[in-house]
C-alpha cells in the first residue's frame, strides 16, 4: 500500500461514526483534563483503561490517543489563561502567553497556541507516516538481542533525561522491571512473587497499577485545593483574530518548534515536555531581541506548542513499528494494545492497515477538530476551570473503583488499588518518578524474553550485544549517556561545594 | 543538623525492597546459566541493582539538607480508606451503599467546612453511578444492601 492509499484508507476507516465517534470523545475529555490543573493525561488515560475492554483495539487506540493530544490543547489554555500549567508540557507557555494576557492580548495568544499547536501536529504527522514506513522495513532486521538493546537505551535515556536525579530515575526504572516479573513465568511456569494468591498469577494488573500510581496519587495531592477564583474576560471571536505581524513572527517558530518536536518524540524516552523547553530555549536564542521574552512574546507560545504537539504524535513512531513505548504514556497505550491481545511491531503496518493508517488519520481529523471546536469553546474550559475539586474527587474515585473492578469482577483489584495508592503517593512525595516505573513495568517482560532468547541464540555469550551492529549501537549509546549523566552529577556536586565555600 | 529525609527514607526503602526481592529469588527460584536462564535470574539481578540503587540515593542524603515534604496525612488516609471501603462493602452494601460511603469518606478531608454539601454530593454521585453502571451499562451488580 502507497502512502497516499495508506491515507486515504485510513481517512475512509476513521470517518466511520463507530470510530469517529470514540474520537470525539477522545479529543473533548483530553481537552477537559489539560484544562484541569491536578489531573494529566496519565490519569485520564489510566481511568479509561477499562472502557477499552468493551470497544474495538482501533477505536481504543484513537480515542486514548485522543486524550493524549486534547490534554495538550487543554494545558495549553489552562497555561495561558490561568498560569497554571495544566500538564508539565504546557508549563512553558504560561511563560509568554499569560503575559499576553495581561497585555489584554488573551485572543491572540489563544490564537497563537491552537493554530501552532495544529501546524505543530500536521508536522508531526508527515514525520511519522515517512518514519514509519522505512522504521518497519528496517525493524525486519531487528534481532532479540537488537530488541533488548533498544529497550535498556530506551529506559537508560528516560531515566536520565530531563530528570534531576539519575539514581532516582533509575531506581524507579529497576523497581517498575521487578514489579513486572510478579505472576507467572513464561519461558518454565514458575509463578514468581506471587505468594500464593491467584490473583496474581498473571501478574499485577497493569489497570490496577496505573489507577493507584496516577489517579489514586493525584487526587491525594490534590485534596487541599483551595477553589479558584479566577475572573476571566469574555473573549469575542473577533478579538481572536491575530494582526499580520504576529502571523508573520509565527511562521517560522511554529515551523522550528515542529522539526525539533517531531525529532524528539520520535527518540525513545526523550518526549514531548523536553522538547517544549528546547524549543522556547531554542527561540530565545535565535529572536532579535531577546529581551522580549517572558514579556510576551507570540514566538515564546507558538515554538514549544508547535513543539509538544509534533512530539506528541511522532511519539508513537518506535511503538507503533518496533512495539516499544518511548515514555510513560506510550507504555500505556501499548497496554491497552496488549489487553486486546495485539502485539505491535513491525509487521502491523501490513497485518492491520486499519490500526496504523486509522490511528494516522484520526491525528489530523482529531486536530483538525480541536481547532474548530475549541476556539468557539473556550469560554466552557474557563468555567470548568472553576469546579471546585472537592466536587469532583470523590466521583473521581468511585470511577476508579469500578473502572478497576468492571476489567475481571475482582474486589481484590480494587485494594490493589489503594495499596499501590499509598506507596505512589509515597514515592511521589520524596519526589520519586511513578511514570518511570509504569514504563519499566511495560517493558519489563518484553526485555526479559528477548535477554533470554539472545543469550540462548548466542549460547550464553553475551558478546552477542557487541558483535550485532545493531544492538552495539544501542549498546555504545547507552553507555555513552551513563557517562554524560555521571559527567553531570560530578560537575553539579563541585559546583554546589564551590558556592557553599563561597557562602561560607 | 538536617538532612534529606525523603531521599533517605525512599532510598533505604527501596534497598530493602531489592534486597528481600534479591533474596527471594535466590532462595526459591532457580538461576539457571547464563545460556539457559532460569525464573529467578532475572529478579536476583534486578533485585541487587535496586539495593544499589537505594543507597546510592539515600548515602549521599545523610550529609545534605533537603526540602521537607509536605505530607497531607488527613487526606491520604480519607482517599485510601474510601477506596478499601468500596472495595469490601461492595459484596456486602451493594453498589449504591458502597458508593454512599465511600464518597462521604473521601469528602471529609476536603476544606470545605459543613454537612450539607457532602450530602447533597453523596446522593448526586450516588445517583449518578447507579444510573451510569447499573442501569445504563448493565454492570451485573447488587444495587442495594443486602440484608442478613
Amino acid at each position: 500500500m502507497t502512502t497516499w492509499e495508506g491515507l486515504l484508507y485510513g481517512i475512509g476507516f476513521a470517518l466511520q461514526p463507530g470510530v469517529l465517534v470514540y474520537c470525539v470523545l477522545g479529543v473533548v475529555l483530553g481537552t477537559f483534563v489539560g484544562v484541569l490543573p491536578g489531573i494529566g493525561a496519565m490519569a485520564a488515560i489510566s481511568l479509561l483503561l477499562p472502557v477499552t475492554y468493551y470497544i474495538t483495539p482501533e477505536a481504543a487506540l484513537i480515542m486514548l490517543a485522543g486524550v493524549y493530544y486534547g490534554a495538550q490543547y487543554g494545558g495549553a489554555v489552562a497555561s495561558i489563561l490561568m498560569r497554571l500549567p495544566g500538564t508539565p508540557q504546557s508549563a512553558v507557555t504560561a511563560l509568554d502567553g499569560y503575559p499576553m494576557v495581561r497585555e489584554g492580548r488573551t485572543g491572540v495568544a489563544l490564537f497563537a497556541a491552537m493554530a501552532s499547536s495544529f501546524a505543530g501536529s500536521v508536522i508531526g504527522i508527515a514525520v511519522l507516516v515517512m518514519l514509519a514506513g522505512w522504521l518497519s522495513t528496517a525493524a525486519t532486521a531487528f534481532g532479540a538481542a537488537d530488541y533488548a538493546a533498544m529497550m535498556i537505551l530506551g529506559l537508560v535515556a528516560a531515566s536520565t533525561i530531563g530528570t534531576g536525579q539519575f539514581a532516582k530515575g533509575f531506581a524507579m526504572v529497576t523497581l517498575g522491571l521487578l514489579l513486572g516479573c510478579v505472576g507467572t513465568d513464561v519461558n518454565s511456569g514458575v509463578q514468581r512473587f506471587t505468594f500464593g494468591q491467584t490473583e496474581l498469577l498473571d501478574g499485577i494488573n497493569l489497570v490496577a497499577l496505573a489507577m493507584g500510581l496516577f489517579g489514586v496519587a493525584e487526587v491525594v495531592a490534590n485534596v487541599q485545593d483551595p477553589d479558584r477564583q479566577g475572573v476571566v474576560e469574555r473573549i469575542g471571536f473577533r478579538r481572536m483574530l491575530p494582526a499580520w505581524a504576529d502571523l508573520r513572527q509565527m511562521g517560522w517558530p511554529t515551523l522550528r518548534g515542529g522539526a525539533l518536536g517531531s525529532f524528539f518524540g520520535a527518540l525513545p524516552g526523550t518526549g514531548s515536555t523536553l522538547s517544549s523547553f528546547l524549543s522556547y530555549a531554542m527561540e530565545r536564542r535565535v529572536a532579535r531581541r531577546p529581551e522580549r521574552f517572558g514579556k510576551g512574546a507570540i514566538e515564546g507560545v507558538a515554538g514549544p506548542e508547535s513543539a509538544n504537539n509534533a512530539a506528541a504524535i511522532t511519539a508513537f513512531v518506535p511503538t507503533l513499528t518496533l512495539g516499544i513505548p518511548g515514555d510513560p504514556i506510550m507504555a500505556l497505550m501499548l497496554g491497552a494494545l496488549v489487553i486486546h491481545g495485539i502485539q505491535p511491531g513491525p509487521l502491523m503496518l501490513e497485518a492491520r492497515p486499519e490500526m496504523f493508517w486509522g490511528l494516522v488519520a484520526s491525528f489530523g481529523i482529531g486536530n483538525l477538530l480541536l481547532l474548530i471546536l475549541n476556539l468557539p469553546l473556550i469560554g466552557i474550559w474557563v468555567a470548568m476551570l472553576r469546579i471546585p475539586f472537592r466536587w469532583l474527587y470523590p466521583a473521581i474515585l468511585v470511577f476508579v473503583c469500578l473502572g478497576v473492578y468492571s476489567v475481571r469482577g475482582l474486589t481484590f483489584d480494587i485494594v490493589a488499588v489503594a495499596a499501590i495508592g499509598l506507596a505512589g503517593y509515597l514515592l511521589a512525595l520524596a519526589a520519586f518518578s511513578p511514570a518511570l516505573l509504569l514504563l519499566g513495568f511495560v517493558l519489563g517482560p518484553l526485555i526479559e524474553t528477548n535477554l533470554r532468547r539472545a543469550l540462548l541464540i548466542s549460547r550464553g555469550d553475551p558478546m552477542v550485544f557487541l558483535e550485532r551492529p545493531i544492538s552495539a549501537v544501542f549498546v555504545v549509546a547507552t553507555i555513552a549517556l551513563l557517562l554524560l549523566s555521571l559527567w553531570q552529577a560530578w560537575r553539579q556536586r563541585r559546583n554546589a561545594r564551590a558556592d557553599r565555600r563561597e557562602a561560607a | 543538623m538536617r538532612r534529606d529525609w525523603p531521599d533517605i527514607c525512599g532510598g533505604l526503602a527501596l534497598t530493602a525492597v531489592g534486597l528481600l526481592a534479591c533474596g527471594w529469588a535466590l532462595a526459591e527460584y532457580d538461576l539457571g546459566t547464563l545460556r539457559r536462564m532460569g525464573p529467578g535470574f532475572f529478579p536476583a539481578i534486578l533485585g541487587a541493582l535496586l539495593a544499589a540503587l537505594g543507597l546510592i540515593v539515600a548515602l549521599p542524603a545523610l550529609g545534605r539538607a533537603g526540602m521537607p515534604a509536605r505530607v497531607a496525612p488527613r487526606s491520604a488516609v480519607a482517599v485510601l480508606a474510601s477506596i478499601v471501603i468500596f472495595g469490601f462493602g461492595l459484596p456486602r452494601l451493594g453498589l449504591a451503599g458502597a458508593t454512599a460511603a465511600s464518597v462521604l469518606v473521601a469528602s471529609l478531608p476536603a476544606p470545605q467546612p459543613g454537612w450539607t454539601w457532602r450530602i447533597v454530593l453523596m446522593v448526586a454521585i450516588t445517583l449518578l453511578t447507579v444510573l451510569v453502571f447499573s442501569v445504563g451499562l448493565r454492570m451485573t451488580l447488587p444495587v442495594w444492601p443486602r440484608l442478613p
